[in-house]
């Protein structure tokens, strides 16, 4: 009985970390590439989540979920090059930039929110699940759907992981974000890197926006509240560190699913942030923050 | 012969304050030009200026004969054109493979690279037992060895040194010496900033000093530089 109850929270934790890890890395790794916040990374979810239901669902384009997702991420990646092109760049390298950029991604979070309620109607839509069927991880049945989850985000993350450490443009991105001067002289193209963490960020919010909508219902706010969620899993894990957010995004998810049964899931907010906030006296640069 | 990089009534600075009053230089090829003079006068500055770092507000400069005044940074580094700037611009948490790696992405061969890091591991053996030490827990000197070793990655035509034995103990400064001395020897063009004159005479064919943002006195260095004679560069004694 009680192995039960500890396993069903563990994998309850498990399923809330994989879908923080996915929501805030990409956050994390623009904060650290470019120095600024995106706001926009939560209605990047969004167009995300659309565009898979709009590919892949049967009452639109009815071409499968997979396919859904790799064309969420794909067109993301476009979108998330445009707007460091026109929202970012113009801007960087001033004083005030971190500034600057908090008004212009959070004048993209409006226009593209407003975009998608013109463009896809303020009905609630729903993805199916990634897969169908039980599966059984720990002695707990799980739909196979969750187990998607809690496979796909350490997949997608590790995956990120290699590409940064493994591969010489991977370096190049990490470069730039630690001197982005030094790189400079070094002949690297700065811009060109500055565009594909964003591309890189926004693909991962796509990911996380098909996850999310898969569980819950799709809305023009579906990011709204994941996107605040992300940003305290990036502060808490330890800002600027890719490795720091994905284990604060799994303390936070084991945190909650423990709370959550032990205390009620009304409590659950507060006693999170009272726990973060105790974190964050102790140790102000994160859970796993450096410097 | 024309010269490798000619500098012609060069204006620079930052935003409204200008920092560079017309300067007017040559380095012709294979020679290795010394600058000197007090802190904020303009050497860094100039450096800067001719990497690509800051944009010139008049005057020209020109590198193998084109016009590279403005251009985009890594434009002017795929020319050849190094600037190894000051203390510790490097990569922290990279180590010291990636950082030399990085310096040579995307120019040249496998097997120049290959080559190029042999050379450089020849010239500061240190850095070979380095190699997967992240430059973070480098010593100053080190960290001085891989930005000079990141230069040299880049396959210069002409290398430009911001006082590198800035902040380091006497033996290193040697050690660094010898190196520099040793990349000269290959017939590697170099310009060196320095404060400490005597240092820069030894790896130097001529001295220039940099004053007010102008170019000043030019000595060649094997002219006895003797103790007095820098003081008057320094001090401005000289004709009293």
């Amino acid at each position: 009985m009680m192995q039960d109850v500890a396993a069903s929270i563990l994998v309850s934790g498990l399923v809330l970390g994989s879908l923080y890890a996915m929501m805030a890395t990409g956050l994390t790794l623009v904060w650290s590439t470019l120095g600024i916040f995106n706001f926009a990374h939560g209605v990047f979810m969004t167009i995300g989540a659309y565009i898979a239901w709009q590919v892949g669902v049967a009452e639109a384009w009815s071409l499968g979920p997979a396919l859904g997702l790799a064309v969420a991420a794909a067109v993301l990646a476009g979108v998330g090059c445009l707007v460091e092109m026109t929202l970012i760049r113009p801007f960087i390298g001033r004083r005030d930039q971190v500034m600057i950029c908090v008004i212009t991604t959070l004048a993209a979070m409006t226009i593209i929110q407003n975009g998608v309620l013109l463009t896809w109607g303020p009905r609630l839509k729903q993805l199916p699940p990634l897969a169908a069927g039980t599966f059984d991880l720990l002695g707990v049945t799980i739909s196979a759907h969750e187990a998607v989850i809690v496979a796909l985000a350490p997949a997608t993350l590790l995956a990120l992981w290699l590409f940064l450490h493994r591969t010489r443009l991977g370096a190049a991105v990490r470069a730039v974000g630690q001197n982005p001067e030094a790189a400079t002289l070094m002949g690297l193209n700065v811009r060109a890197v500055y565009a594909l963490a964003f591309a890189l960020s926004a693909a991962l919010a796509a990911a996380a926006g098909v996850l999310l909508g898969s569980i819950r219902f799709i809305s023009p706010e579906l990011g709204a509240e994941p996107l605040v969620k992300a940003l305290i899993v990036a502060i808490f894990g330890g800002l600027g560190s890719i490795v720091g957010t994905i284990g604060g995004a799994y303390v936070i998810g084991l945190f909650e699913a423990l709370s959550t049964y032990f205390i009620g899931l009304y409590a659950t907010p507060a006693v999170l942030f009272a726990a973060m906030i105790a974190v964050l006296m102790l140790r102000p640069t994160g859970l796993f923050g450096k410097r | 012969m024309p010269a490798l990089l000619e500098i012609d009534a060069l204006e620079s600075g930052y935003g409204k304050t200008t920092v560079l009053h017309g300067i007017g230089l040559a380095v012709a090829d294979g020679e290795r030009l010394g600058l000197f003079g007090p802190n904020g006068h303009g050497k860094t500055t100039l450096l800067r200026t001719i990497s690509g770092l800051l944009k010139p507000t008049r005057g020209s400069i020109r590198f193998g004969g084109e016009d590279i005044g403005g251009m985009e940074p890594r434009r002017i580094v795929a020319k050849g054109l190094i600037h190894v700037a000051q203390a510790n611009q490097l990569f922290p948490e990279l180590t010291v493979a990636e950082n030399l790696a990085l310096a040579a992405y995307g120019r040249g061969t496998t097997a120049s690279e290959a080559a190029t890091l042999a050379r450089i591991e020849a010239l500061f053996p240190r850095l070979a037992e380095r190699r997967g030490q992240t430059c973070r827990t480098l010593s100053g000197g080190e960290r001085q060895m891989v930005a000079i070793g990141v230069g040299l990655m880049g396959a210069p035509r002409l290398l430009m040194l911001d006082e590198p034995t800035l902040g380091l103990s006497p033996r290193l400064k040697d050690e660094l010496c010898e190196a520099i001395l040793k990349i000269a020897a290959d017939g590697l063009p170099l310009i060196v900033v320095e404060q400490d004159v005597e240092f820069l005479a030894s790896v130097t064919d001529r001295l220039v000093m940099l004053e007010h943002g102008q170019t000043g006195i030019e000595v060649s260095s094997g002219d006895g530089l003797d103790h007095d004679r820098i003081m008057d560069l320094y001090f401005g004694r000289h004709g009293q």
